[in-house]
């Protein structure tokens, strides 16, 4: 395993851990804001960082540009949606 | 056993947990929405049997238009009846499980006996392989559903069309507002739109160009196409119309038409019928062929005869 | 190995298909379990089809991705079908003459 490999592995472990975390946040918290609070924060950063690790491994400037693509249409994608939950649920709408 | 196999035993299991859940969950959302995460993980298992094209139709299609039709039917019959209960009682039948368990022995019988099968050598596939490298295609699924066996490709697109046509049939138009799940009001909405509908298009031309050398090709495109189209309807940016204009016809038909018209026009210069001249028939076909998936998905989930604009 | 594994897999969603179908009063989950039905018998053609170094069976391949979209159409008509079942008889499901009183 090189220098490359154990920054990708490093970064995949932290990435799986905010994913981890995030799982968590979404079974554990009680209430609709809590559940998006934990998945949007934890998981829009665990997506980076493997995203990160992925461009890391790939070590190619075009494959690197298309996986930070596809963090941000994820974050447009996730923004968009907890945005709308939030208020469809302060709303008390069904 | 190596991390390849790990990943194998993995989406096998997922696939079986997650297909018993959909069927045995009681609340019918809950039970649609495990539906498009076993779609997704289906994705995952074509990937791995390398597949892509499989994985891009899965994705878009098995999991994303099916799923939204679903709970676009699950919200009408809540807008008919709103006091319907969410939870479906089980019926109770005493030879569900041992026909289930019949049908599942039967099905692994003929698949373990037929993967002990030997490959024939003028297998279909095979020489199709061959063919290919007599064509410009380099994607062979392309150049199997466009040039070898491009009948199917052109029924299929009539079974479409006349799925449309049945489900106009016999459902009453839909009232404008019906479709609109998001308050239009509600900001950042115009401003995912304005990303996403130009996004998808763009999409949808990279999935139908690259389709002859990569995976990709016109259903993937057009089920791109769709999910603008579908975002545009649940914003109310598009409401069901009542009576398709000439576009929306043209648009819906448009597909078989090149079809039919390049494939029997061929036959004036003596040629077989359905034989395409080129390359350039393959772009033409394919560019209709996702216009109208991409149409005819979305007035499916509007369950209308038309689109029109919001009214000013 | 992946073989065997994945046709095995897919045996089971089948028969959980069935099952699914079986026991199902509503036309939606009935649909569901159709779904889940087909996509098990579209992992087994392609796994049986076999294929070579550059990937499956194209035949197979496009054959499957005609079934896909077919199953989008039919599924698509057949939601259409209960919507109006609904309108019409304010239920979502088929139950026999006589069977109403369970």
């Amino acid at each position: 395993m090189n220098f490359q490999d154990g920054i990708a592995v490093v970064l995949l472990i932290a990435g799986c851990f905010f994913y981890l975390a995030g799982t968590v946040g979404l079974l554990r918290f009680g209430d609709v804001h809590s559940r998006l609070h934990a998945l949007t924060k934890a998981d829009n950063l665990g997506l980076m960082l493997v995203c990160a690790a992925l461009a890391v491994l790939a070590a190619d400037w075009r494959i690197s540009a298309l996986l930070a693509l596809i963090w941000l249409l994820g974050l447009l994608a996730a923004t968009v949606s907890a945005h709308l939950i939030a208020r469809h649920a302060r709303r008390g709408w069904e | 056993m190596d991390t390849a196999h790990l990943v194998d035993l993995l989406l096998a299991v997922g696939m079986v947990v997650l297909a018993l859940q959909v069927v045995s969950e009681r609340a019918v959302l809950r039970s649609i929405i495990l539906f498009v995460v076993f779609g997704l993980v289906m994705a995952l298992a074509w990937t791995r049997l390398q597949a892509p094209d499989l994985a891009l139709a899965e994705a878009a299609i098995g999991a994303g238009v099916t799923g939204a039709l679903m709970m676009m039917a699950w919200r009408r019959l809540l807008i008919i009846n709103p006091d319907q209960p969410a939870d479906t009682p089980r019926g109770r039948s005493r030879v569900a499980v041992p026909v289930a368990l019949l049908a599942a022995a039967l099905v692994a019988t003929i698949g373990l006996s037929a993967l002990n099968i030997d490959p024939h050598a003028n297998g279909a596939g095979l020489i199709a392989l061959d063919e290919l490298t007599d064509t410009s295609l380099g994607n062979p699924v392309t150049g199997v559903l466009l040039l070898f066996r491009n009948l199917d490709t052109l029924l299929e697109m009539a079974v479409l069309l006349i799925a449309l046509l049945g489900a106009r049939a016999v459902s009453t138009p839909a009232h404008p507002n019906e479709a609109a799940v998001v308050e239009t009001s509600a900001p950042l909405v115009g401003a995912l739109l304005a990303i996403l509908v130009p996004l998808s298009i763009l999409i949808a031309t990279h999935l139908l160009l690259a389709g002859t050398n990569e995976p990709g090709g016109a259903f993937q495109a057009g089920a791109v196409l769709a999910a603008g189209g579908v975002a545009l309807v649940l914003t109310a940016r598009l409401q069901p119309g009542e009576r398709p204009g000439v576009v929306t016809q043209l648009a819906v038909t448009a597909g078989l038409l090149a079809f039919v018209g390049i494939g029997v026009g061929i036959m004036a210069f003596g040629e077989k019928l359905l034989v395409l001249p080129g390359t350039w028939a393959i772009y033409v076909i394919e560019t209709a062929m996702m216009v109208s998936i991409g149409l005819t998905l979305a007035l499916l989930f509007a369950g209308a005869p038309a689109l029109v604009g919001r009214p000013k | 190995m992946t073989e065997i594994l994945f046709v095995l897999a897919a045996s089971v969603v089948f028969g959980i298909g069935v099952w699914g179908l079986l026991i199902a009063e509503h036309l939606l989950r009935k649909l569901l379990a159709l779904n889940v039905m087909s996509s098990s018998v579209f992992i087994i053609m392609l796994v049986v089809a076999g294929g070579g170094p550059d990937g499956p069976d194209p035949v197979a391949q496009a054959l499957i991705l005609t079934g896909i979209v077919i199953a989008v159409a039919a599924t698509a008509f057949a939601l259409a079908l209960m919507v109006s079942i609904y309108r019409k008889t304010g239920r979502a499901s088929i139950t026999e003459k006589g069977d109403d009183d369970r």
